[in-house]
């Protein structure tokens, strides 16, 4: 779960770690939330909100709801504007750049700072790599004093100290919040005080269940934001991606399902969505990733579903295929592959319903693209 | 002989009460392996599929002889019973779960390595040795023995290339999933490492996808020290950019982790990359 700069900083407060002076506005038209100047920063999961004009100052009231009603609503590459953060003007003497994520080798908490904030921390990595100090942290250990002292002499600065405190309040934030990344770019240096100036955190969805307090806390401060609605998370493991092609694809690996997209491919089809069933693979996680690939828009012009049972089991596949069918007028062919844990009586399943089966993926993957080319007569595929 | 495990190895299982846990614990037996105890808190005292059921890995520990651990513990316990199990003295944890914290994934991935306990997974089918042992939930129908070394990310897809190779008479010494990511104990190349060193497997076969680096650093090994040929299949060479597709570890990100520069890199180290199943198979049918 990624967060709203207003909402990362205000965890950044909750951490000790000091920001700007702000207050929220949901719609323009009020009075100013903070003495003039401020600057009014648009809040959306997205970068570059600045080069988009999600980002103004404000001098008087007229500078105020000319920026406010241009901000809200607006689209930055896909992500609409539901709120603005005013904020104090900060005049950093100085730039830093912090962050930890969970990205180090096995997993481990890395530690990124740099003297050049302010710019792409990808930037810095291309063109001043000398400038930048990454530091993996052993998870048991935490961060080391040789560690310490890399980053005192990487910023040769009287905030040396500040720093180290930042970055000690910044690690126990991301421990404390389970967070996979809290960057803070710029850190600025501020009347000689460290204060972010951005905040950028992501929750981790595995720890969702460690979060429920926060996680309900952010969402009831994102019920003010106008016209957002949080993005539905389903009861179930399935990964939906809509491509543009002409064979619906399920399969039930994520494995299988990236060797079935490209053997469509070389068979000379395209795939129209490719989706994958994930860890739950019960009858009715079959029936919602059938829903799904034949939802109007998806659905391309034959269906091939691939299903190679180890955890999950064949007599719950064909239950959740045969119930759909059933329930639906599917009006493409369907070319199911099916073999692994209990197959015979997916088998039994699949023929009780007179629909039909194959056991070799790519004579499967072949009849597929070549029904797709040419669709038209059995509805439920050829088979045995 | 086998890598990793062998018909001597002796296995516990982690959630052994739970409806995986007894599923694969019956379906396991049947491939041959000797199951000598299970855990769950709070169900010590029980049989479950004919297996003694423990509270703790220490009281296991008391009464039976076991090296490697199967875990289907689920996301949330799997931190405190990883380590309980690595703390037994284990060689080898199979974690199956998938969904574990991140912060815990890598607190167990140090552990394990700073223990000398091999780690497969987590989010893996883990290790089937055909006919002789089986520490994972592989479909035991899809492989034979015989002596192709397999090392898949996927589950699914080591299923369908073991399938695939024995339904053309081609064995398999030992086929390792070790997951889909984006963080991994046991990785291809050390799967590479124990290959090249087993006596009992003639081929290696890799099996790669998109995203992450892993297939680039067991392509390094396999330039450096890797004699037996290699064969490789990566999938995911049709995927659009920046979709994560299935697996967390499978995404592009602009030329980072593609098909193409694993698919150069393997080349490179002098491995055959095949396009398909069947090329695969053809291919693997030339070394033996």
């Amino acid at each position: 779960m990624d967060l709203f700069e207003f909402e990362g900083k205000e965890r950044l407060r909750e951490a000790g770690i000091p920001t700007p002076g702000s207050a929220m506005v949901y719609e323009a038209g009020g009075a100013a939330p903070l003495p003039y100047p401020f600057v009014l920063k648009a809040q959306a999961l997205v970068g570059g909100r600045g080069k988009a004009g999600g980002i103004k100052v404000c001098g008087d009231d007229a500078e105020f709801a000319r920026n406010a009603s241009a901000i809200l609503g607006m689209d930055i590459k896909g992500h609409t504007v539901h709120g603005l953060m005013a904020e104090e003007m900060a005049k950093p003497e100085h730039e830093l750049y912090l962050s930890v994520s969970l990205n180090g080798e096995g997993g481990k908490p890395l530690l990124i700072a740099s003297p050049m904030g302010g710019m792409d921390i990808e930037q810095v990595a291309r063109e001043r790599p000398d400038k930048l100090l990454t530091l993996t942290v052993d998870p048991f250990t935490g961060i080391h004093a040789y560690q310490y002292k890399m980053l005192a002499e990487l910023l040769p600065m009287a905030e040396a100290e500040d720093l180290i405190a930042t970055v000690d309040k910044v690690y126990a934030a991301m421990k404390a919040l389970n967070a996979t990344l809290i960057e803070i770019n710029p850190l600025g240096v501020v009347n000689g005080k460290l204060v972010a100036l951005d905040a950028k955190v992501a929750l981790d969805d595995d720890a969702a269940r460690l979060n429920e307090g926060l996680i309900a806390k952010i969402k009831a401060g994102r019920e003010k934001l106008r016209g957002y609605s949080e993005p539905e998370r389903e009861n179930n493991t399935i990964t939906f991606v809509p491509l543009c092609g002409d064979v619906g694809l399920i399969s039930d690996g994520a494995g299988t399902g990236m060797l079935a997209l490209d053997l469509v491919g070389d068979a000379g089809g395209t795939v129209a969505s490719f989706c994958e069933l994930g860890g739950i693979t019960t009858a009715d996680t079959m029936y919602r990733a059938m829903e799904k690939t034949r939802a109007p828009g998806n659905t391309g012009q034959s269906q091939l579903i691939v299903l190679s049972g180890g955890f999950n089991r064949m007599d719950d596949m064909a239950n959740g295929i045969t119930r759909y069918m059933r329930e639906h007028a599917v009006t493409v062919p369907v070319f199911t592959r099916m073999c692994g844990t209990m197959e015979e009586e997916g088998f039994a399943i699949m023929k009780a319903h007179g629909l039909q089966y194959h056991t070799d993926l790519m004579e499967t993957v072949r009849l597929c693209v070549a029904a797709a080319r040419a669709p038209s007569g059995d509805a439920f595929g050829e088979g045995r | 002989m086998a890598i990793l495990i062998n018909k001597d190895t002796r296995v516990l299982v982690q959630g052994i009460t739970g409806k995986s846990g007894l599923l694969q614990t019956t379906v396991m037996q049947e491939a041959g392996t000797r199951i000598v105890a299970g855990v769950t808190p709070g169900k010590g005292g029980q049989v479950a599929v004919g297996v003694p059921v423990y509270n703790f890995v220490a009281e296991a520990r008391a009464e039976h002889d076991f090296d490697a651990v199967i875990s289907f513990v689920p996301p949330l316990g799997a931190r405190d019973s990883s380590i309980e199990a690595i703390d037994a003295g284990i060689s080898l944890l199979v974690l199956t779960t998938e969904g574990i914290p991140r912060r815990h994934v890598a607190e167990i991935v140090a552990y394990a390595k700073s223990r000398g306990t091999h780690l497969v997974g987590p989010g893996c089918a883990g290790l089937i040795a055909p006919g002789i042992c089986k520490v994972g939930s592989h479909p035991t129908r899809f492989f034979m023995p015989g002596r192709v070394g397999v090392v898949s990310k996927s589950g699914a897809l080591s299923y369908e290339i073991g399938k695939t190779l024995s339904d053309a008479g081609i064995g398999q010494s030992t086929v390792a999933a070790i997951g889909g990511g984006p963080v991994w104990g046991f990785t291809q190349r050390d799967a590479a490492a124990l290959f090249q060193e087993d006596p009992d497997t003639d081929v290696i076969v890799l099996l790669g996808e998109i995203g992450g680096n892993l297939e680039e650093t067991a392509a390094a090994y396999i330039k450096a020290r890797v004699t037996k040929p290699v064969v490789a299949l990566i999938v995911g060479r049709n995927a659009p950019e920046g979709k994560s597709l299935g697996h967390a570890g499978a995404i592009v990100n602009g030329d980072a982790g593609t098909a193409e520069t694993k698919i150069k890199a393997l080349t490179d180290a002098g491995a055959t990359v095949v396009a398909n199943p069947a090329q695969l198979c053809a291919e693997v049918k030339k070394h033996l």
